[in-house]
């Protein structure tokens, strides 16, 4: 079983969020979404589900069409960035209203695991989801995301507004879900660094564009962050793949994302450091060059 | 389809309190200044008031629905076909507890007035049907227009206020006499062609333009 989408293009009027996308979603893996403010992951992610028709492509599922189909769609849960604001028609309806028709829609619902994870959160259910927080409106779709027990579970900024505790119950429960049930989940987040130990594979979306999808640990065992005198550096970094440069006087510091069978020369008089997911993120998507005198 | 039906069903009851919530309070505002013998048709009169109730309540439900329940329902897998269907069911069931009611009362309930009531009751479906079918039209609107929702809800609320204000009015100057309520029953036993007409058109460009917009809509919560 796998979530395929093919020459995936989105425009609104006559501008384009998304172009030619094309990627495979196996089963059993955790998968994170990065990309900045308006890369397009929202879109993407919607028409995955069927919650937004593509203007381009296909979206299959076990090499089903997804759109219209109830059978791969019961098979699918995007527990959406919930905004219960005064012009949301949300905004009257109840903690506990919300999950009921959750729990009527999703085929798989646990009823336990509502339960509990309402106990864990600490939600009133009696309230309005006007009236929680942002982080508390996060638990709510984290609960529908966890409790519908879809094979193909998407969640979308899921730990916005949430405190460091509940996130970290968050990542606690996707990984014992996980570990527990083989679910496959993809998880839009911002807050790169604290996800990373847990995303196996990684997606990042720049400008509508798939800029690349690759397995967490292959992708930081190939990018280094080479800093020395500029000279030295670029010696030392000739014919690679270099982003994010910076240059600070006479020195230069950059990430370099090296390519099967190449290396960074260590025989010149640099630094070579292993980066992490977030300033590999930022190398890609981030401004491409920055001088400091 | 099935968790279509258990959902719009429930959704029935809790609108059909609703409706029965609204019509309790024009009874309460009718009996203001009530006499013996307009007491005594009370309850024969109360199918109307559940009329009045529904016309306003139904094009305010509907466009609810529309604008609240059916992205919802979109966001959570269900087909945007089964929505459409499921939504007409919804429709279709509380027009049909709303005329039973209205009938079972009248059944219970022998007189002039009721026997007046139970043959106006295919008018009453018809005027039922535009209503709700209009509701559910401005709801669509709503969704794709929302300066229009703002306007549709003024005129709703407008609407609402009238009928409350016409119902104390007519209560305060004594209401209308037993003899007035049962002439004016009588103007709905004959229901006219072109009121069927009316209800199909209305029906249907609910349906189809409630497709075309639902079919390519984007789920937006």
């Amino acid at each position: 079983m796998s979530l395929t989408c093919q020459h995936i293009t989105k425009a609104y009027g006559g501008r384009e969020v998304l172009r030619d996308i094309s990627l495979t979603l196996e089963p059993g893996r955790i998968y994170g979404l990065i990309g900045r403010n308006g890369a397009g992951k929202t879109t993407l992610l919607s028409i995955l589900t069927a919650q937004n028709p593509a203007t381009g492509g296909t979206v299959s599922l076990d090499g089903q069409p997804v759109w219209e189909n109830r059978k791969s769609l019961e098979k699918l849960c995007f527990s959406r960035e919930l905004t219960a604001n005064a012009e949301s028609g949300l905004a009257a309806m109840k903690v506990k209203e919300y999950l009921r028709i959750a729990s009527i829609y999703y085929p798989g619902w646990d009823k336990e695991m509502e339960k509990r994870l309402v106990e864990l959160f600490q939600l009133n259910t009696k309230k309005k989801l006007a009236k929680l927080s942002k982080g508390m409106l996060s638990m709510v779709t984290i609960i529908v995301a966890m409790c519908s027990k879809a094979p193909y579970t998407i969640l979308d900024e899921p730990v916005a507004g949430l405190d460091v505790v509940a996130r970290e119950q968050f990542y606690k429960l996707l990984l014992e879900e996980y570990t527990e049930t083989g679910r496959t989940f993809v998880v839009s987040t911002h807050i790169i660094e604290e996800a990373s130990d847990i995303l196996e594979e990684v997606i990042v979306l720049h400008e509508g564009k798939l800029l690349l999808m690759e397995e967490t640990q292959a992708l930081l065992d190939r990018v280094r962050h080479v800093s020395g005198k500029a000279e030295e550096v670029d010696a030392a970094t000739a014919g690679l793949e270099l982003h994010h440069t910076e240059t600070v006087g006479r020195s230069k510091g950059v990430t370099v994302f090296l390519q099967p069978g190449q290396s960074v020369d260590e025989t010149r008089d640099v630094s070579v450091q292993p980066v992490s997911l977030q300033r590999a993120f930022v190398a890609l998507c981030g401004e491409e060059e920055r001088h400091e005198a | 389809m099935k968790r279509s039906l258990r959902f719009w069903t429930r959704y029935t009851w809790e609108s059909m309190a609703v409706l029965l919530g609204a019509m309790a309070a024009l009874a309460v505002i009718s009996l203001l200044g009530a006499d013996r013998e307009q007491m005594a048709d009370f309850a024969a009169q109360l199918p109307y008031l559940l009329c009045a109730s529904a016309i306003f309540g139904m094009m305010m439900i509907n466009t609810g629905a529309q604008t609240l329940y059916i992205p919802l329902l979109l966001s959570m897998g269900e087909t945007r076909r089964n929505v459409l269907l499921g939504f007409r069911y919804y429709q279709a069931l509380i027009l049909a507890v709303t005329i039973g009611l209205c009938g079972l009362i009248w059944l219970l309930v022998p007189g002039e007035l009721s026997s007046l009531g139970l043959r106006s009751l295919p008018f009453i479906l018809c005027v039922l049907v535009v209503v709700s079918s209009m509701g559910s039209i401005m709801g669509t609107l709503f969704v794709r227009w929302k300066w229009l929702g703002t306007l549709i809800i003024i005129l709703l609320c407008g609407g609402a206020g009238g009928l409350i204000g016409i119902t104390s009015a007519t209560a305060l100057n004594g209401g209308f006499s037993a003899a007035e309520v049962v002439k004016l029953a009588g103007y709905l036993v004959k229901t006219p062609w072109w009121l069927v007409l009316i209800a199909l058109g209305t029906l249907a460009a609910d349906v189809l333009f409630q497709w075309v917009l639902l079919r390519r809509r984007e789920v937006k919560l």
